[in-house]
């Protein structure tokens, strides 16, 4: 079934996540684009218009209003540096960029090149563009690429990684464009916080941004926390104890779980049993807080996380596998205790721990950009949220070619075991017609049985995990040959071309004929956008290709969300006996899939809902500490505080000296006020949906409690920056840092946290309760 | 502070707009509360009426809409009475538990349910209304147009009651504050200018005293107090969080614990027991001159006399009996102990489970008896101080001022979180 009769879903879809399909104003744009013609002029032509263009941009002339001349300049300079002349569909995806739009464009249809346009339009005033590439890697390649573009019309263009050190992160951000990371532009806003001197600040203030694979970065990871954290001494002792009891303890008899795997909990016998192996007593005494703690720490470790699934250990090192793309996710740890007990239960040393300096989830950090515009090969599905968290529109791109691939149906069986036989049996059948398949299973150990029994059936395949990732591009480039196989995780989604026949031009006929990639997802994920982003890898660029689903009611997703309950009973008891039940329950667990998405939309707007506060809270301070930095607030607190010691201080000082130390110690009580307040909201966050017993609403609370913690800190980094006045040892150079202390942590690190909505104990619970409003049984129910 | 608040809400455009919308909402509410019903002669009316405690709850809660018997005569007491039903049926059948668990989408459907069950209760009451109370009043346009015109008024009574249902939803979705609690306040407030009249001209006629009227204030104000302290009251269980982290300072104790109000249940248990100590008045209507009907006449008035005792009496343990009920339903000890042990917190010093359940049992029990005894002094209060004062015939109730400091006060809470918020927003900009 190629084509799908019109139904009511994709219309009912579109009310709930509207989307721009009309092109029409871009097309104008195009064809003034294509009048200009630049084709026969002369290099030095070219860049003396440039030069003009940059001219009047820097004297302030809008960029809406050299759209054309720029867009013209950048295409014909992409065809003469790079060989890449912009297809129609790519100047118009950059045209809706420009106007802070998220693009979707189809997978292989060359977002890079198509972001080259805006980028250099928007370069052109100098004040910083920022291209927020996928990963690393991408950031580095993007700009080896493009740059020479950007730098034949006159524009610099620099990149950072994680590598890039500290000097060169300042050259990179003072550069026209600049390719990076999401994650890594973020980390450096974090530390510029922190800095103690202005000359150590690294960014300017934020101008363009254009974010790759929007929908991931915008939606699926923009909760996650960036940490900045400062090392703080801790005791590992017992650790390894307690991860051993955690292990003899067993499921069902000492202690049972949540239905969606979130939390562990003791049954009481399970308390008993742990109480007489720690030898403690009462667990719950108010003196043995910190061992509850750290044994629940290492009970959840035990439980709750498991290994080639939610991590992996590589170089002794534990290393979180992300969910979404399947890959090794850097930089990443548990929070708190988490990271410590699973290190532990791996038997491995725990790394340093630390306290949190300042954080800023991904979400609020983009919102700092006040131009921001997105690509993405799958936009449509988070239209709406795209929308409602940071007011962007998507537009959808055609493709340049049609899409040929087939997307078959999907096929469902009772359990895993009877998949499996058939994705076996599937993928011989297949293989012997020599058409390369790509499977994405799971999770890296699915990954690996799947490999095993495929071996046993004797098909030969390459495995594609988190385990492996460096492996990644040679696997890659030879998973469109005739006769691959090759069994991935979610990595073979995001940001993965595969070219069929590999690199030459006769196989790739061949393979053709053959009917081009197969893809098979062996699982439901928990968007639709991910599943999609997996079929994506064939059909590129008009080739053919097919991908189909194998699911199971016994499925990771189907199971955690009880998605059975959703088929009805008849289908359900005949199915029972079959083992390859019919298309109509594939069509139900898809419901199902939709059901999730919005369970998790709900979570995120949740999040938001509670985050939102706090990003105003951080705003201020942050503007706060800047204008402390950069010597533009007036600094009079230890003048009229204590001005005894001050004016004493003075006379044998000088003045400037005294403003230094105000400067020194403003700049720190601020850092630490602010961390100790992250820790109390944190605190208070832990238990706020147990106002709802009291007919409150969380949220309502949670603000008072938060605005009330703001004042007091602002008035406490007021109290303390006199008080350590008092106590500091003040020189002909002001305070030395180090000796007094005030250095802060002697090292700090970035990293990010895994789990955005454990944040608080119990937020379904939570959403829930916000919606109920206060008292009565009449309240109860209104919404 | 209610002034200042209010002052500073006006100052935001978004609020004024809510403000102004909850305003205007109630003059509607105001305009219907003074068209009649048709075909009813008023004097036969209010000759039949009388001084029934029935009439008088009903006319407290409608704003005095019931006495003159306007299109809003039943108020919204069939919602108030189809949510009771609601919640209490949530209760005993499975599926609808199942349901109120399911969230949004349960909670929509729910609420759905309640609408019906408000238009058929609404339905059923005013025929009741119209058969047992109204039939000696009725205007005929004609000669045996009896039942045609029974059933015209009670299609105009439901409409009305579905009407301001929809007024309600209206102020709690655009407005500010819960709808259909303003609803009934304002129903309440409406009545207090009356009230203060008819005071005044006891006081003119002689019948009354200028130090009882002294009292009165007094023991109002008093009460009020006692209503808005209590209302507030908590007492706070702490709860620790050993999840994550360890040596965390302590913050005061106080963020993170478990509420538990002293008036856990609010004013239903009182609505509860009226509804259901009106049965009686409500069937002594319909057998007027039956040994029944003469019973409750003599020994379960609410008219401040001695003969009130008893109704008093029942009165008060049926509020006490219903706190406990009402209470049980909406605070389980093992679910909120469950609760708590499932995301790894626990009271300091108690293990998870079942000492935490009967802790939390226990004290909750101890802190619904003080409850339970407020809300049925409140409740009887009007008919002592009808006594000790001599005021005859004036509905002072605990009831509706329950109500009135309930709403207010959470109303208030409501705005100030609003303010809260904008105050943030106007500070960043």
């Amino acid at each position: 079934m190629l084509f799908q009769r019109p139904k009511l879903g994709p219309l009912l879809e579109y009310f709930r996540n509207p989307v721009e399909y009309n092109l029409e104003p871009y097309q104008k744009v195009l064809d003034e684009i294509n009048r200009i013609k630049l084709h026969s002029a002369s290099d030095s032509r070219l860049k003396q218009i440039s030069q003009r263009l940059k001219g009047m941009a820097r004297c302030g002339v809008q960029p809406d209003a050299l759209q054309a001349e720029g867009f013209a300049v950048a295409a014909e300079a992409a065809r003469r540096i790079v060989g890449m002349i912009p297809f129609d569909v790519q100047v118009l995806a950059g045209l809706a960029l420009q106007q802070g739009k998220i693009v979707e464009m189809q997978t292989g249809e060359g977002k890079t090149l198509a972001a080259v346009m805006p980028a250099y339009l928007n370069g052109l005033s100098g004040q910083g563009v920022h291209v927020l590439t996928f990963n690393d890697y991408l950031a580095a390649r993007d700009a080896r690429w493009m740059g020479p573009v950007y730098e034949f019309l006159g524009l610099t263009v620099s990149h950072v990684t994680a590598e890039t050190d500290r000097a060169g992160r300042k050259r990179a951000y003072a550069a026209d464009i600049t390719y990076l990371t999401a994650k890594e532009a973020g980390f450096d806003y974090l530390r510029d916080f922190l800095c103690q001197d202005k000359r150590d600040l690294v960014q300017r203030s934020f101008h363009w941004a254009i974010v790759d694979e929007a929908d991931s970065i915008l939606i699926d990871e923009a909760r996650v926390p960036l940490v900045i954290a400062g090392k703080v001494p801790e005791d590992t002792g017992n650790r390894l104890h307690l991860a051993r009891i955690a292990r003899e303890l067993r499921f069902g008899r000492d202690y049972e779980t949540d239905s969606y795997g979130h939390n562990v909990y003791l049954t009481d016998s399970g308390l008993a049993r742990a109480e007489k192996m720690l030898g403690c007593g009462n667990l719950y005494a108010p003196n043995n807080l910190e061992l509850l703690t750290m044994f629940n720490s290492a009970l959840h470790a035990e439980v709750l996380l498991h290994k080639d699934k939610d991590y992996i250990v590589r170089k002794g090192v534990i290393e979180i596998v992300d969910e979404l793309t399947g890959r090794v996710a850097e930089r990443r740890s548990w929070p708190d205790q988490l990271q410590a007990a699973v290190e532990a239960k791996e038997g491995l040393l725990p790394g340093a721990k630390g306290m949190i300096l300042g954080s800023i989830a991904l979400q609020h950090f983009l919102c700092l950009y006040p131009h921001l515009a997105g690509m993405t090969g799958t936009a449509r599905q988070a239209a709406g949220e795209l929308r409602q968290f940071y007011g962007l529109d998507v537009v959808v791109i055609p493709r340049n070619k049609p899409c040929s691939r087939r997307d078959y149906p999907d096929r469902v069986f009772t359990g895993k075991q009877s998949k499996n036989e058939a994705l076996v049996r599937e993928i011989k059948t297949r293989h012997k017609t020599g058409q390369p398949i790509l499977v994405g299973t799971g999770s890296v150990e699915e990954s690996e049985l799947l490999a095993a029994e495929l071996y046993k059936a004797g098909v030969k395949c390459q495995i594609l995990n988190a385990k492996n990732d460096a492996l990644e591009a040679a696997i890659i480039a030879r998973a469109g040959e005739r006769g691959s196989v090759t069994v991935s995780t979610n990595m073979a989604g995001r940001g993965v071309d595969i070219k069929l026949g590999g690199e030459s031009e006769q196989d790739k006929a061949e393979v053709v004929q053959l009917g081009g990639l197969y893809v098979i997802g062996t699982n439901l994920q928990e968007s639709r956008r991910v599943d999609a982003q997996l079929r994506g890898r064939a059909g590129r660029q008009g080739d053919p290709g097919e991908s189909r689903f194998f699911l199971s009611l016994e499925d990771d997703l189907v199971q955690k969300y009880e998605l059975a309950k959703l088929i009805p009973d008849r289908t359900n008891q005949r199915s029972s006996l079959e083992r390859d039940i019919d298309s109509r329950v594939g069509k139900v667990l898809r419901r199902g899939q939709r059901i999730v998405e919005g369970y998790n939309s709900d979570l995120r707007a949740q999040l938001w809902k509670y985050s939102f506060l706090v990003e105003q809270q951080r705003k201020i301070i942050q503007q706060k500490r800047l204008d402390m930095l950069l010597d533009q607030a007036p600094l009079q607190l230890l003048a009229n505080r204590a001005g005894e010691r001050y004016f004493e201080l003075c006379q044998s000082f000088g003045p400037e000296v005294l403003q230094k130390v105000e400067k020194q110690l403003t700049l720190y009580c601020i850092n630490k006020c602010w961390a100790e307040h992250l820790d109390y909201l944190a605190y208070v966050r832990e238990g706020i949906h147990l106002v709802v017993l009291a007919k409150e609403s969380p949220l309502d609370e949670y603000h008072k409690l938060a605005i009330q913690g703001f004042q007091e800190m602002l008035a406490r980094i007021d109290r303390e920056i006199v008080d350590m006045f008092h106590r500091v040892n003040v020189q002909k150079d002001g305070i030395d840092l180090e000796t007094e202390g005030l250095s802060g942590p002697s090292a700090t690190w970035t990293h990010l946290m895994k789990d955005s909505p454990d944040q608080f104990t119990n937020l379904s619970f939570l959403a829930k309760a916000a919606k109920r409003m206060l008292g009565g049984p009449w309240r109860d129910v209104n919404p | 502070m209610i002034v200042d608040s209010l002052k500073s809400a006006w100052k935001v455009a978004d609020l004024r707009k809510k403000i102004l919308f909850t305003l205007l909402m109630f003059l509607v509410f105001r305009i219907g509360a003074h068209i009649p019903v048709p075909f009813i002669d008023r004097t036969k009316l209010l000759q039949l009426i009388g001084e029934g405690t029935l009439v008088q709850f009903f006319d407290a809660i409608s704003g005095g809409a019931f006495k003159s018997f306007t299109v809003f005569a039943m108020s919204i007491a069939p919602y108030i009475n189809a949510s009771i039903i609601m919640q209490l049926l949530q209760v005993v059948i499975p599926s609808l538990q199942q349901l109120a668990k399911e969230g949004d989408e349960g909670r929509k459907k729910i609420t759905q349910y309640i609408r019906y069950g408000t238009v058929v209760l609404g339905f059923i009451q005013a025929l009741g209304l119209s058969i047992g109370l109204l039939q000696p009043t009725l205007a005929l346009p004609a000669p045996g147009y009896k039942w045609p015109v029974i059933l015209l008024i009670s299609l105009v009574l439901t409409a009305g009651t579905a009407f301001l249902m929809w007024l309600g939803e209206m102020i709690t979705e655009r407005g500010i504050g819960n709808g259909i609690s303003l609803i009934i306040f304002a129903g309440i407030v409406s009545r207090v200018p009356d009230g203060l009249k008819y005071i005044l001209q006891l006081v003119q006629a002689g019948e009354a005293n200028i130090l009882s009227l002294l009292v009165l204030i007094v023991i109002a104000v008093l009460v009020i107090a006692a209503i808005v302290y209590i209302q507030e009251g908590q007492r706070r269980i702490p709860v620790q969080y050993a999840k994550r982290v360890v040596g965390r300072k302590v913050y005061g104790g106080q963020s993170t614990h478990i509420p538990m109000k002293v008036n856990q249940a609010g004013v239903i248990p009182v609505i509860f027991a009226i509804s259901i100590l009106a049965f009686p008045q409500q069937i002594s209507t319909w057998f007027r001159g039956s040994w029944f009907a003469n019973f409750v006449q003599t020994w379960f008035q609410m008219n401040g006399t001695w003969q009130s005792i008893p109704y008093l009496l029942v009165y008060a343990m049926m509020i006490i009996l219903f706190t406990y009920f009402y209470t049980g339903i909406t605070f389980n000890p093992i679910d909120v102990a469950d609760n708590i042990k499932k995301y790894g917190g626990f009271i300091p010093g108690l293990r998870p489970g079942r000492p935490t359940a009967e802790y939390i049992s226990k004290v909750l029990s101890r802190i619904t008896m003080a409850g339970a005894v407020f809300l049925a002094l409140i409740a009887v209060l009007p008919s002592i101080v009808i006594g000790l004062t001599g005021f005859k015939n004036i509905y002072f109730g605990g009831t509706s001022l329950l109500i009135v400091v309930g709403v207010a006060l959470e109303t208030m809470k409501q705005l100030e979180s609003h303010l809260l918020m904008r105050h943030y927003q106007g500070f960043m900009k």
